[in-house]
């Protein structure tokens, strides 16, 4: 019997784990590559640079050491106090897996909001200049909308190998679905069965997840046609 | 900064480890793995990228259910698997070739999905124009697609190298000595120095990183784009005809507008 009590239970709590640092990854992922991507695209030198500087160190260093670092050398940046008890807190781990991943991942998404930035049609932003909205308005009301929609694509890939690069929380000892198998292989020596589950369940949910991205897509498109039908 | 210099002094290391006397480490072993799966990566991913362009349903549909099931693990499931499963078959290997072999086997689903891109992108009049002019179909592939095929492959074959040599530092959980465990041990084992040995560990993958870029980049430039992540979603709709669902749920996913 190789699920009895506890580790099934170890199991559920890795899976519910797995799903809550790839859920606050993609979302903080997302709001630091926008804002990122904005600051790249933008004339003044002292936004542009950093964020420049930033993604060029970021996309050129692997997501492993980035988890590394803020388990083991962020606690020492603070000032000792904190350090203290970020250390005594259970799951430093699991925070330090989120930061690290959400380095990680913001680099290659402020990417892909970029080129989906530089998508986005010249007249819609001189016809946004001409109705008068200011700069913030231009790009949350205009610029962003249309992006999105053009980046769809790429974004759903890249949150899922988000999704599947949570897995690297093991490394730091995060009990997340990965760490939580090879914990239950550790003491009953049977990581063949235990590793086939969480094979299941990561295929499961890159193809559910993969599926949601195709539907977003179809029900978040523009229908020209019709938008050209009522004004006629 | 003066511990830096001395990180710094230490290059040996952090490049080779104790090579010519004992085992190969550090960064070089990083670069060794990478080559090596991306070589043997390719021989199978062009086999799988030109069986799911095949018009054998036979043929297609394993090669896109291998292909599927390979993108949507994780790396370092793939890595376990072979960690785990080649001791039960019986095939006792070095862990060194465990990391070859399941790294390759990553690369080979990746670049299955560059070569069908690179396949896709050549005009479908090429192939007919070969086949009237009395070529094999063999012919056809061999001498007329694959070699315009990997012209507009060339440039995301580079990137994709460039994400392969960085998941090479994955093998660090199964306790193969790379770059990244030769910077944890001695972060380790010098406390004080933690900050130049992570340093060190950053610049190593950087500045390799950084020139594999900047190539991909020029290759870009002189060839054209055509990336490979944002080519096709981690599945396509036609693919969904391969998962064992009942045939209402497809008719669901698959609906045309």
């Amino acid at each position: 019997m190789p699920f009895r009590e506890p580790y099934l239970g170890w199991l559920i709590t890795g899976v519910k784990l797995t799903f809550l640092i790839a859920a606050v990854t993609s979302i903080l992922s997302l709001i630091v590559g926008t804002i990122l991507a904005i600051m790249r695209s933008s004339r003044f030198k002292f936004l542009n640079i950093p964020a420049k500087v930033y993604v060029e160190i970021v996309r050129n260093i692997p997501g492993l050491f980035w988890l590394l670092f803020f388990y083991f050398v962020f606690p020492q940046i603070l000032p000792f106090g904190l350090t203290d008890t970020l250390n005594r807190y259970t799951y430093y781990s699991v925070i330090a897996g989120i930061l690290g991943l959400t380095v990680d991942n913001s680099a290659y998404v402020s990417d892909i909001v970029r080129t989906g930035l530089l998508s986005v049609p010249r007249g819609h932003i001189e016809a946004a200049v001409s109705t008068g909205l200011n700069r913030f308005q231009q790009i949350r009301y205009v610029i962003l909308p249309v992006a999105f929609r053009t980046i769809l694509p790429p974004l759903g890939t890249r949150m899922i190998h988000n999704f599947k690069n949570s897995s690297l929380c093991m490394a730091i000892a995060a009990p997340e679905l990965t760490w939580a198998t090879q914990q239950v292989e550790s003491i009953t020596f049977r990581g063949l069965e235990v590793t086939f589950l969480a094979t299941v369940f990561y295929i499961g949910i890159s193809l559910t997840l993969a599926v949601i991205m195709i539907r977003l897509e179809r029900w978040l498109k523009i229908d020209v046609t019709s938008i050209t039908q009522m004004r006629t | 900064m003066e511990f830096l210099l001395e990180q710094l002094a230490n290059w040996k290391f952090y490049l080779i480890g104790a090579y010519p006397k004992g085992q190969l480490t550090g960064l070089t072993l990083n670069i060794v793995l990478a080559v090596l799966s991306i070589i043997i990566g390719l021989f199978f991913g062009i086999l799988f990228g030109l069986g799911r362009t095949s018009c054998r349903r036979y043929l297609r549909h394993p090669c896109g259910l291998y292909v599927d099931v390979i993108r949507s693990t994780p790396l370092l499931l793939i890595i376990f698997w072979f960690y785990f499963f080649l001791p039960v078959v019986g095939a006792k290997m070095p862990l060194f070739w465990c990391a070859v072999i399941s790294l390759s086997v990553y690369a080979s689903a990746y670049q299955a999905e560059i070569v069908r891109a690179g396949i896709l992108a050549v005009p479908m009049g090429q192939m007919e124009a070969a086949l009237s002019t009395g070529m094999t179909r063999y012919q056809a592939v061999k001498l007329i697609i694959l070699p315009q095929a990997f012209k507009k492959m060339l440039p995301s074959f580079v990137s994709f190298f460039n994400s392969l040599f960085k998941s090479t530092s994955i093998v660090y959980i199964v306790g193969i000595i790379d770059l990244t465990r030769t910077g944890v041990i001695i972060s380790q084992r010098q406390p004080n120095r933690i900050y130049a040995a992570y340093f060190c560990m950053a610049l190593g993958f950087w500045i390799s990183c950084y020139m594999l870029s900047l190539a991909s980049q020029i290759l870009e430039k002189k060839l054209g784009i055509l990336d490979y992540e944002s080519y096709k979603p981690e599945i396509c709709r036609e693919d969904l005809v391969l998962l064992p669902l009942p045939k209402t749920v497809k008719r669901f996913l698959i609906t045309q507008k």
